[in-house]
């Protein structure tokens, strides 16, 4: 026992560090240098976190490391948040890297399912964006990170502005416990507007040869907003925001859910709802939620990341959201699904299958989607402990030791696209489970927790069904000419109306004459510049009448 | 169709296999004629665009037309592709006479035509779930009667069309085999190289940068559906945003475009060879 050293891992980082001091220049190596780095130091078998984030991809470094030399580094343990880029997977295929742990893999999903069939991947697990986060700090410690920052000083403090996303979470869990944090900058300057990230966490920084990739995959345009998505909008905002008085909210990031954001100043205002629902939201600042700020209904915002186009409207509008004395924003993932899955009333979704029972999934034709974050907003934390109405309204009548439960709301046309049933009695991902030797279903939503459906053809209020016969018989009413739909019939309809299980339009008092598109707040992207007094600044992709 | 390909590759070919290819709709009767016809104009294309310095990131065929792929993706030389088609297509044309075929379904899904099939298929109607063009667009391959019998059925199951194809033969499906092992023998006689750029393959869908792979394709693809629509998905994947269709058609891009409306798309078919340099000269430059 005399002879045991308590700081191997110190001693070992230490070596590594001077193993590479000649590329050094205080934390600083030349961008020309970065592949000579990373087959330094980074060693067979280690535990790497590559920032692959929603929007924000550390991409000179995932570039970077898909050029070293397998010979000497490989069989890494990937974990990435997003597996979003072709070399996030072609690292597998050269056998640079060996096993993922992630948790979203939408843009590289087909790719994914197949490596993961042929055996070039091994996939330790997939995972909601929190419980990954929460690894790194337990059984995935890792030994180097890969980071983006914006802005980096000589003394490596990091400023990551509206993008901060995933970073903070990531650095900590290697600079407190011997990893190696490697930065790629856009920009080495002598001062950060603000400091997001301590120098004295970060390691190594790397001038990247051109800014990393950002995407605006939050931007809805008005125009593509259908008039189906427009009464099941104003369906929800009478059946369930006005019914249930809610107040804290997050909405994923489709067509539903910007219909709602767009009738609120409209429809909502004409229910008199204003001031009433809604004032305080954890989502990223989508450019449709811009005529709810205006005209008042939004009072805060909190933003798992940043969205293209959105900064300067954001720097006018400190009192909404979080933003630094510089004037830029602060997001923050971890956060974000934090509050996403504690502090919220109400979790709005869609999804591209329902079972009859009320599971839900993205994962469908050998496609392995992964989960990112709608699995821990879209859940009832069984540890919440604090009340609000909405939460209490839930809340079963003949339990005395019963208590709340948070709003899961899933928003779908009982058909998709592809002219598929969304509907369904067994889902894809079943299958898929198999396809891919999975432990279980990849379900994003599961029946338990999932309070309400709406479709366009009405609500189910799950939650006061009390069998699994009368939940599946709500699901049926609503699910429309599917499979699954055409099993209800008028006797069990009338029946689940009178017991308030089911609410059609009517029952709500919405009239489906009504759903027109001029009842949005904005119709297309000028709108949205003009709500915004030219604050916001959409990207060039969304700009048509330029 | 082959007026504008110059006569001293049709010349080529009949050196190398004795087929005199002619321009005429009596000649595309034969579907030798029509397999080395179209592989010539192909070849013929994948020299146009050697000539403007234009190279591919990725290259896909369908069916034969992974052929001219792999001369694009420098795998195989123009000479052993003319020859390894000749020897194909005179294999198929040989393997089933009358009585087998390909019918389309349009309007269900890969695993909805699957089940259909299944209660088909028998060894006295042989009938196989084939190539995969799009998400809602199945081709079945195997005999007539099997054939027409899930036609039926898939009408009747909300297809929303329904076709019996225009080919003799049971492509893609396993009663391709005899076909493949000759192919096995000829191509382990051709000298093959490693492909250029990425090559997506028929049989599985996967992309691959290895000769081996290629080859695999070359010799048993009419064995195995052609994973059109997942070749398509991993292109998309690896960052592929525009594509260019040789001659002599254009029904891949249409394909394309209603997969991924973004995509910028050229066919060789109605375009100027001067036209096609300029825009992807232009998209080159963002």
């Amino acid at each position: 026992m005399a002879n045991r050293s308590w700081t191997q891992n110190r001693d070992n980082k230490a070596a590594k560090m001077a193993s590479i001091s000649s590329l050094l220049d205080g934390k600083l190596v030349k961008t020309e240098n970065a592949k000579a780095l990373l087959e330094s130091i980074i060693k067979p078998g280690d535990k790497v976190v590559l920032e692959g984030d929603n929007q924000k991809q550390a991409s000179f470094l995932s570039e970077t490391l898909a050029s070293v030399d397998p010979e000497k580094v490989h069989d890494l343990h990937m974990i990435m948040s997003s597996v979003s880029r072709p070399e996030h997977l072609d690292i597998f295929e050269t056998g640079i890297a060996k096993k993922l742990d992630f948790s979203f893999a939408g843009p590289q999903s087909t790719r994914i399912s197949q490596m993961i069939a042929d055996g070039t991947m091994e996939v330790g697990d997939i995972h909601t964006y929190l419980e990954l986060y929460a690894r790194l700090y337990v059984d995935l410690i890792p030994n180097v990170v890969l980071v983006a920052a914006d802005k980096v000083d000589r003394e490596g403090n990091l400023y990551t502005g509206a993008n901060t996303e995933e970073t903070p979470v990531i650095v900590e869990s290697a600079a407190f416990k011997d990893g190696i944090v490697i930065v790629q900058a856009n920009e080495i300057v002598d001062k950060v507007p603000r400091v997001d990230i301590p120098g004295d966490w970060v390691d190594i920084v790397v001038p990247a040869d051109e800014p990393y990739q950002l995407e605006p995959l939050f931007t809805r345009d008005p125009q593509n907003v259908t008039e189906l998505q427009i009464l099941m909008g104003m369906m929800a905002i009478r059946g369930i925001y006005e019914k249930h008085n809610v107040q804290t909210v997050n909405h994923g990031v489709g067509f539903n859910t910007a219909a709602i954001e767009l009738l609120l100043p409209t429809y909502g205002e004409q229910l008199g709802l204003k001031g009433k629902i809604v004032p305080n939201w954890e989502v990223n600042p989508t450019p449709t939620l811009i005529p709810a700020i205006e005209s008042g209904w939004v009072k805060t915002i909190h933003s798992f990341g940043g969205e293209v186009g959105m900064e300067n409207y954001i720097a006018h509008r400190p009192d909404i959201f979080f933003v630094g004395k510089d004037g830029s924003m602060r997001s923050n993932r971890a956060f974000g699904q934090m509050a996403g899955q504690y502090a919220l009333d109400m979790f709005v979704g869609s999804t591209l299958q329902i079972d009859k029972y009320g599971n839900s999934s993205t994962v469908t034709n050998g496609r392995l989607s992964g989960f990112g974050g709608a699995p821990n907003m879209g859940s009832n934390p069984h540890g919440r402990r604090h009340s609000t109405p909405a939460w209490q309204s839930l809340r079963p009548d003949d339990d005395p030791l019963g208590k709340g439960q948070k709003l899961v709301v899933q928003m779908v046309e009982t058909f998709g696209s592809n002219k598929k049933p969304v509907f369904v009695d067994h889902l894809d991902a079943e299958e898929v489970q198999k396809e891919a030797k999975l432990a279980n279903v990849p379900i994003m939503i599961y029946s338990e927790d999932t309070t309400h459906i709406v479709t366009e053809e009405g609500i189910a209020y799950l939650y006061k069904t009390d069998s699994m016969a009368e939940r599946q018989a709500a699901i049926e009413a609503i699910a429309g000419v599917t499979p699954v739909g055409l099993r209800s019939n008028p006797k069990q309809l009338k029946e689940l109306r009178a017991k308030g299980i089911v609410a059609l339009p009517e029952d709500l008092g919405v009239h489906r004459s009504e759903a027109k598109r001029s009842l949005l707040a904005a119709q297309n992207m000028d709108d949205l510049v003009k709500w915004s007094d030219g604050l916001y600044n959409p990207p060039a992709k969304f700009r048509s009448w330029s | 169709m082959l007026s504008e390909v110059p006569p001293e590759m049709i010349q080529r070919v009949k050196n190398l296999t004795g087929v005199e290819l002619k321009d005429t709709a009596e000649a595309y009767q034969d579907s030798i004629q029509i397999q080395l016809g179209i592989l010539l104009l192909q070849l013929f294309d994948i020299r146009q665009l050697k000539a403007i310095q234009q190279k591919p990131d990725a290259v896909a065929g369908h069916s034969l037309g992974i052929f001219a792929a792999a001369v694009a993706a420098g795998v195989i030389s123009e000479d052993d592709a003319i020859k390894i088609v000749y020897i194909r297509s005179t294999e198929m044309q040989k393997s089933y006479p009358s009585g087998y075929g390909m019918g389309a379904i349009v309007g269900l899904t890969r695993k909805e035509v699957s089940a259909l099939v299944a209660q088909i298929n028998s060894d006295g109607q042989p009938v196989f779930t084939s190539n995969q063009n799009s998400e809602l667009q199945t081709v079945i391959s195997g005999s007539l009667e099997g054939i027409n019998k899930v036609l039926a059925l898939a009408k009747n199951n909300g297809a929303q069309k329904t076709v019996l194809l225009k080919v003799p033969v049971p492509s893609h499906s396993p009663l391709m085999q005899k076909v493949a092992d000759v192919l096995e023998k000829e191509l382990s006689k051709v000298e093959l190289h490693d492909p250029k750029c990425t090559y997506l393959a028929n049989y599985n869908g996967r992309s691959s940068k290895k000769v081996t792979e290629v080859k695999y394709d070359m010799i048993n693809n009419l064995v195995h559906p052609v994973y059109w629509d997942t070749m398509m998905d991993v292109a998309s994947e690896l960052g592929i945003d525009t594509t260019l269709e040789v001659q002599p058609g254009q029904t891949f891009t249409k394909l394309v475009k209603s997969k991924f409306p973004d995509f910028r798309t050229i066919t060789m078919k109605n375009m100027s060879l001067d036209d096609i340099e300029f825009l992807l000269e232009k998209w080159k430059r963002g």
